[in-house]
Parts: structure tokens; C-alpha cells; sequence
């Protein structure tokens, strides 16, 4: 009997333990594993040297006279994980491989699109079983770190400095790089983070764009007093907030701040710019700068869009991803009432010499990484997949068609649209682009920045409180990273 | 005779040997799934426990204890059990009560209250994902249900921010944990009044009992054991608890709902410390089966009837 009840009570734990467990059935296994679903590509890359003859036989490529490495004949297959599930961007991924395929009929890519919700969780499952995809998309910053650390994810900087690749603008190459090692392959968009506005709003209320902090803060309280919420706000998920928090930091000490307290030499999160913006952000939550509410909108259900929509309120400080996003909800509406504008300058900071064109968001948007497992041939048939085919032309035009801009040079001067021509020329005037801080923290902080950033605008911890907890967990990544 | 003794016992041999390699025959399956599924990733997950990993990488260190001590520390998981426990008080004070009248008065009801008893029993049919998704627009503080109902009857806009704070959220989020396991334990109280023999019903009434001393005083007392079980469910459930929580608020707003599941996730898969996640699952198993133990223990129920 007593035999039974503890049966019973461990049979009903079991859900809770196998979903820590299904990561944890290797971690010696990696390597063998790998070569079991790659087999036949082991077998290529033995004489992928001497298979020039067969591979020119092949008809015209896209990749004809190019400084492309010579790829293997032998049959190959490549999988590839990404989290194009909806469209535009699943079309123009597909047509990607699609090409790439047909240039080389004897390499099948396996193409794989996950959850976003779920992909980060499959990768780290994947990886620990040994099943690592052989590319994959990452986001840069902490996690690819991580990837690069353990040996997930290959250095490619021989292969980028002896062959073509796209011309990247240099900060999406610093990004797809860790440790001055090349990592990883843009093939996203650049995204940039500024003010959206709602044009017939200021004009209705005599506003003008603000050019300085105080400026911003006499546009609130107009608005404010003509019962016009200033900021759309949506911080369910933290990383929204996040933006105000680092723009305010941004632009009291450009990115000497951050950057001190990231190495925790001499920095903290308690310094000056950073208790500058968390008082800020509390004194804007306290004068209601910020709807009702915010920790519980969400922006994956498009509530902080929402407010603008019904007019509810005026400003959005977002990712430029937003201007796709409310055109493709109604063009009309959007040429009609959006505009946008860089975030203020922080006057006094400036008078002080502290440079006020660092700008928030990341160069890079998504990148490849490689997990060839030791495989020469397969990386390099992989190089020239993100290189080549991803990044081609066609691949780039219809980028451009859905609002995004690769982060390739030139084509900031293509970008028809308004708001994201003003978008683009912000990004590229940066003297730095500092990438989100949730992505550019290691993983452990960024949970602990997301937390402040939502107990920031509940007003349930000061800045000090939250510098404080952020230094702490900084100072742990950096102990354990030793 | 002695040969024929010896036959008798070779032959029950024989018989015994078959019965021995039948059942490992048909145990055999079972075993090993529950073997794989189940012991194997509870060994495991000990045995990941002692380590420092961050779950991909192929060398992992051996730290011994540290983790547990870091464990006994942690106050972040300690505060999680606390909700955990909080959520289980909650979920037994008012998912039970709430399960047995609901049954009580369908019982009473007979074959016309039928229809009631599909629609009151469609929540437990539906995800957990699903649930959360609807509350989380339901609880929306822009045009959700109740700061649009809020706002009719204030005449002016009103903002019911239920999910956005603390402790409102953790009340909130236990609210529609109710909403979803409460048709469960009435439909476990209605089978508990189904299996009541019909003639414990039929004495009472030729004894002169009313229906309702019939239910209070003979029915309720015989669902005993049931209340049992079914405390003992809602407890492991609560402790446990994952799915809906991680959909609604994912353990926020500063970490006002995180519970030990979460928790458990967020360092395993987002944080990269599986070394540790894994003891904090091995944690919450060690804690949740002497917390269940312990309940059986003290409340135990005689089953005599």
C-alpha cells in the first residue's frame, strides 16, 4: 500500500521532470551523433577538392564567376532551421533554398520552420542530444555566444576573408561576430528603434516634433492635458519598455556607461545615466506619460498599435518592423497619420560633449550560424547558401518590398518609404548602434533586466533597486564565464 | 514414490517457470517505457543536478553539492514555492467546495439538469494555451471584458489591471485555474454519488430522511475517500503547475507569479543553466513528494464502507 501511494504520487510527477530531462540525455553524445544523419556527406567530403570537373557541368549558376568555393558533387543533405512559419517571409526563404537547389540539384536542404515561441528551447534541446541542425538562425548577441562557446556554432572567418559575401554594413558584421571571430551570416533586415507619431494628432494640438528631452516632456503634457495618452506602451513582455530605458541611458552617456557597467570595471547599473533613466521613466509613469495598465498589454496582440489606431494615444517608441506591421494593417491609415522621429537629445548631456548619435537596435536582425561538425564540404556548401542565394538580389527586392532593409550597403538609398527612409538614414548616420539589451546581455541577465524593466514601470523598485539587482546578476555571468 | 514427488514438483515448476516468463513477457513493455520515460530522467536529472552545464555544450563540470547548497539559498525558489503553496491552499479551498456543490446540485437535479452539466464541464475540456489566450484578452486592460464592462458603469474609462500587478496577479491567475479545474472535481463528485449503492438511498428515505439530510448527513460522508484523492490531485497540480501560468504572464510581473515550473524553465532553457534547473526540478520532486506524502499520512480517511 505504502509502495502504491508513493508510485502514485511519483507517476504524477513525472510531466514536471521530463521536461528538464528531455534536454539531459547527453551532452557526451554530440559527436557521434552527428555524423549518423550526415553520413553521406562524410563520405563527400573527402574528395570535395577534386570534384571541380563535375560541378562545371552543371549549366549556368547564379554563382558563376564568383569567388565562391567549389562545391561537392556528391549527394548532401543540409538541414536548416528557421522561424520563417508566416508569410512574406516564408515565400521568400523557400525561393531562396529553392534557388540554391537548383543550382545544385545533388544537395537537398532540408528546410525547417519552428515556432518562434518555441524555437530557442528546441535548439538548446536539439543541440544537447546532438541533433544540432547544420544551420540555423540566431539573433546574435548572448545566446550565439553561447552556441559559439560550446561548440555549436562554427567560425567562419577564414571562408568570409577568402570568398564573396555580400557587403555588409560593418555593424551587422560586429554583430555576426564574437570573440573577433565571424559567426555568424546576416540575412535579415537591419532594425532601427525610433518614435513613431501620429501626424494629425501634433497637428490638431499645434504640436512640433521634439528635438531634446524637455521638448518631448512639454509635448506630453500637452497631450496629456488634451486627454491624449502620450506613449503607446504595450510591456507585457519587458523587452518594450526596454527601449525607453536604454534610449534614455543612450543619450545621457552615449555608450560609455553601458559599456562599463557590462565588464563591471569600474561601471555599475547604478551609475549616473542609468538612475537618470529610471527616474525618468517613473516620473513619466507617475504623470501618466504611459497607459493604464502597461505591464499587462501585450504588443504580440498588437495592443500598443491599438492606442494609436483609436487615438487613444500619439507616440510609440518601437522596432521599425512596426511600420510593415501598421501599413500592412491598413496602408491608408498609416500614410495618412504616421510619421516618425529620432529620440530626443538629451541637451544637457550634450552641452557636456557626450555624443548623441548612439542609437538603439540591432544591424543584424537574424543570422545564420553553421554547425558543420567538423564537415568542410558541408560549410562550405552552407557559406554560399547564406551568402549567395540568401542576400541575392532577388531575395533582397523582396525584402525591400515588404518595408525591410537589408543590412547591406546601398540599399538605405532604395528605401521608398517615409518613415522608413527616415528610419535608415538614422541607423546609418550612428556613430554606434548598440544592440538590444536583451539580446546583447548574457542570458541569465537579461532575465533579471526584464524583470526590472517591468517592476521599473509598476513602480514597485527604484533605479537604484534595479541597478542593483542587474549589477549583481552581471557580476555572477561574469564569475561563471571565468 | 519418490519419483512421483519429484514429477509433482517439476511439474509445478514447469508451471511456475511458465507464469514467471509470461508475466516478464507482458511486464516487459511497460517496464521499459517506464524505464526510459520515467526513471531514467529522474536518475538523470539528479545526476545533472551535481553538475555546472549549460545544456548544449559537450563538457560539463562536476560541482558536487553546489548547486543544492545554491538551492537552499535561492530565495527566488523559495519565494516560488511559497506561491506554489499559496496556489494550492487556493486551489483546495475553492476548486473542492465548488466541485462538490456543482455536483450536488446536478445530483439533485436528475436528468434535467443535464444540459448544465456539459456546459459547466467545457472549461476542462479546453487547453490550458487556449485558456490563458482567452483570460489574457479577456483581462486586457485595453478593451478587455472587464475595463469595458467597468467603464459602462462608470460612465467614464476605468482600467481593471488585474494581471499587470502584484498581488493582484497571482489572485487573478488562481481565479481561472478555479474556472478550469472546478468542473473537474464535480464531475469526480458526481461519479463518487453514482457509485453510492441505491439502497443506502432507499433506507434513508423508508427511515424517514429528507433528501437534503440524506445528502448532508449519509452521501457527503460517504464520498470520504474521494475527497481524499481528490486533494491529493489538486495538490500535486498546483505544486507542479506550469502551462497556464507561463501563457498568462510567464511567471510576471516581477516575478509576482513565477512558481518553481517556471522558474525551472526559465533557467533550464533561457538562461542556459541546466545544471541547475535540473536541481531545482529535482527540488520541486523531493518537495512535492513529502508534501504529498505527508497529506496522506495526516489525513488519513477510513475507507470502511
Amino acid at each position: 500500500m505504502k509502495m502504491k501511494k508513493v508510485m502514485a504520487v511519483a507517476l504524477s510527477l513525472s510531466m514536471a521532470m521530463s521536461l528538464v530531462a528531455c534536454g539531459g540525455n547527453a551532452g557526451s553524445g554530440s559527436s557521434d551523433a552527428g555524423s549518423s544523419d550526415s553520413g553521406s556527406a562524410d563520405a563527400g567530403s573527402s574528395d570535395a577538392g577534386s570534384s571541380d570537373a563535375g560541378s562545371e557541368s552543371g549549366g549556368a549558376k547564379q554563382t558563376d564567376g564568383k569567388n565562391v568555393p567549389e562545391l561537392t558533387t556528391d549527394d548532401m543533405t543540409i538541414t536548416l532551421w528557421d522561424i520563417a512559419t508566416e508569410e512574406p517571409n516564408k515565400s521568400t526563404q523557400e525561393a531562396a533554398v529553392a534557388r540554391f537547389m537548383k543550382d545544385y540539384p545533388n544537395i537537398h536542404v532540408e528546410q525547417i520552420h519552428q515556432q518562434n515561441d518555441n524555437y530557442k528551447q528546441q535548439l538548446v534541446v536539439a543541440m544537447s542530444s546532438g541533433k544540432c541542425p547544420d544551420m540555423y538562425i540566431s539573433w546574435g548577441g548572448g545566446p550565439m555566444a553561447e552556441y559559439y562557446k560550446s561548440g555549436f556554432a562554427d567560425d567562419i572567418t577564414d571562408l568570409f576573408n577568402k570568398y564573396d559575401h555580400p557587403d555588409f554594413i560593418d555593424a551587422a558584421v560586429a554583430q555576426g561576430t564574437y570573440d573577433g571571430k565571424v559567426i555568424g551570416i546576416p540575412f535579415g533586415s537591419l532594425s532601427g528603434c525610433d518614435v513613431f507619431y501620429n501626424k494629425t494628432i501634433f497637428a490638431e494640438n499645434g504640436l512640433e516634433v521634439p528635438e531634446t528631452l524637455d521638448e518631448l516632456e512639454a509635448v506630453c503634457e500637452k497631450l496629456k492635458a488634451a486627454g491624449i495618452t502620450p506613449f503607446a506602451l504595450a510591456n507585457a513582455p519587458k523587452w518594450t519598455g526596454s527601449m525607453y530605458y536604454m534610449y534614455l541611458v543612450a543619450r545621457h552617456s552615449g555608450n560609455e556607461e553601458f559599456d562599463a557597467a557590462y565588464t563591471q570595471d569600474g561601471g555599475s547599473f547604478t551609475s549616473e545615466a542609468f538612475l537618470f533613466a529610471s527616474d525618468k521613466i517613473q516620473d513619466w509613469v507617475k504623470k501618466g506619460y504611459f497607459p493604464d495598465g502597461v505591464n499587462s498589454l501585450s504588443p504580440d496582440d498588437g495592443q500598443d498599435k491599438q492606442l494609436l489606431y483609436d487615438g487613444s494615444a500619439a507616440m510609440m517608441l518601437h522596432g521599425s518592423w512596426m511600420a510593415g506591421s501598421m501599413a500592412a494593417d491598413s496602408q491608408e491609415w498609416y500614410d495618412e497619420n504616421i510619421d516618425v522621429f529620432r529620440w530626443p537629445e538629451d541637451a544637457e548631456a550634450k552641452a557636456k560633449g557626450v555624443p548623441q548619435d548612439v542609437e538603439i537596435g540591432t544591424a543584424i536582425g537574424n543570422a545564420f550560424n553553421f554547425c558543420s561538425k567538423g564537415d568542410q564540404a558541408k560549410l562550405e556548401a552552407m557559406y554560399v547558401l547564406a551568402t549567395q542565394y540568401f542576400n541575392d538580389d532577388q531575395y533582397n527586392k523582396e525584402q525591400m518590398e515588404h518595408l525591410n532593409t537589408p543590412s547591406i550597403k546601398g540599399y538605405d538609398a532604395q528605401v521608398t518609404d517615409p518613415c522608413m527612409k527616415k528610419i535608415t538614414e538614422v541607423f546609418f548616420n550612428a556613430s554606434n548602434v548598440q544592440l538590444w539589451y536583451d539580446q546583447y546581455l548574457p542570458a541569465s541577465v537579461t532575465e533579471v533586466h526584464k524583470e526590472s524593466m517591468s517592476a521599473l514601470f509598476g513602480l514597485e523598485k527604484d533605479g537604484k533597486q534595479i541597478g542593483e539587482d542587474q549589477d549583481k546578476a552581471m557580476q555572477e555571468a561574469i564569475a561563471d564565464s571565468k | 514414490m519418490a519419483t512421483k514427488n519429484d514429477n509433482f514438483s517439476s511439474l509445478a515448476n514447469i508451471r511456475k517457470k511458465r507464469i514467471r516468463l509470461a508475466a516478464t513477457v507482458f511486464l516487459l513493455p511497460t517496464f521499459l517505457l517506464i524505464a526510459v520515460y520515467f526513471i531514467y530522467p529522474v536518475i538523470d536529472t539528479f545526476v545533472i543536478s551535481t553538475y555546472k552545464w549549460n545544456g548544449i555544450s559537450a563538457d560539463r563540470t562536476f560541482v558536487g553539492i553546489q548547486n543544492w547548497v545554491t538551492l537552499l539559498h535561492d530565495k527566488l525558489f523559495w519565494s516560488a514555492f511559497g506561491r506554489n503553496v499559496i496556489i494550492m491552499v487556493f486551489s483546495i479551498i475553492l476548486q473542492i467546495p465548488l466541485g462538490l456543490f456543482l455536483a450536488t446540485f446536478l445530483e439533485q437535479g436528475g436528468k434535467k439538469y443535464n444540459f448544465l452539466k456539459v456546459i459547466w464541464f467545457l472549461p476542462y475540456l479546453m487547453s490550458s494555451v487556449a485558456i490563458a489566450f482567452l483570460f489574457t484578452y479577456a483581462l486586457a486592460t485595453n478593451g478587455g471584458i472587464f475595463s469595458s464592462l467597468a467603464s459602462l458603469f462608470a460612465g467614464k474609462k476605468v482600467t481593471v489591471d488585474l494581471l499587470g500587478r502584484s498581488p493582484h496577479a497571482l489572485f487573478t491567475v488562481i481565479g481561472v485555474m478555479a474556472w478550469q479545474y472546478t468542473p473537474f472535481y464535480m464531475v469526480y463528485f458526481l461519479a463518487g454519488y453514482g457509485n453510492i449503492d441505491p439502497a443506502v438511498y432507499e433506507a434513508a428515505i423508508l427511515d424517514g430522511a429528507t433528501r437534503r439530510q440524506y445528502t448532508r448527513y449519509i452521501a457527503i460522508p460517504l464520498l470520504g475517500p474521494i475527497f481524499k484523492t481528490a486533494c491529493t490531485m489538486s495538490l500535486i497540480g498546483s505544486l507542479k503547475y506550469f502551462d497556464l501560468i507561463w501563457n498568462m504572464t510567464q511567471g510576471g510581473p516581477v516575478n509576482s507569479t513565477e512558481l518553481m515550473a517556471t522558474y525551472m524553465y526559465k533557467l533550464s532553457f533561457q538562461q542556459f543553466n541546466m545544471g541547475y534547473g535540473s536541481c531545482v526540478a529535482a527540488g520541486m520532486f523531493i518537495l512535492i513528494t513529502v508534501i504529498a506524502l505527508l497529506f496522506q499520512k495526516v489525513f488519513v480517511v477510513k475507507e470502511d464502507y
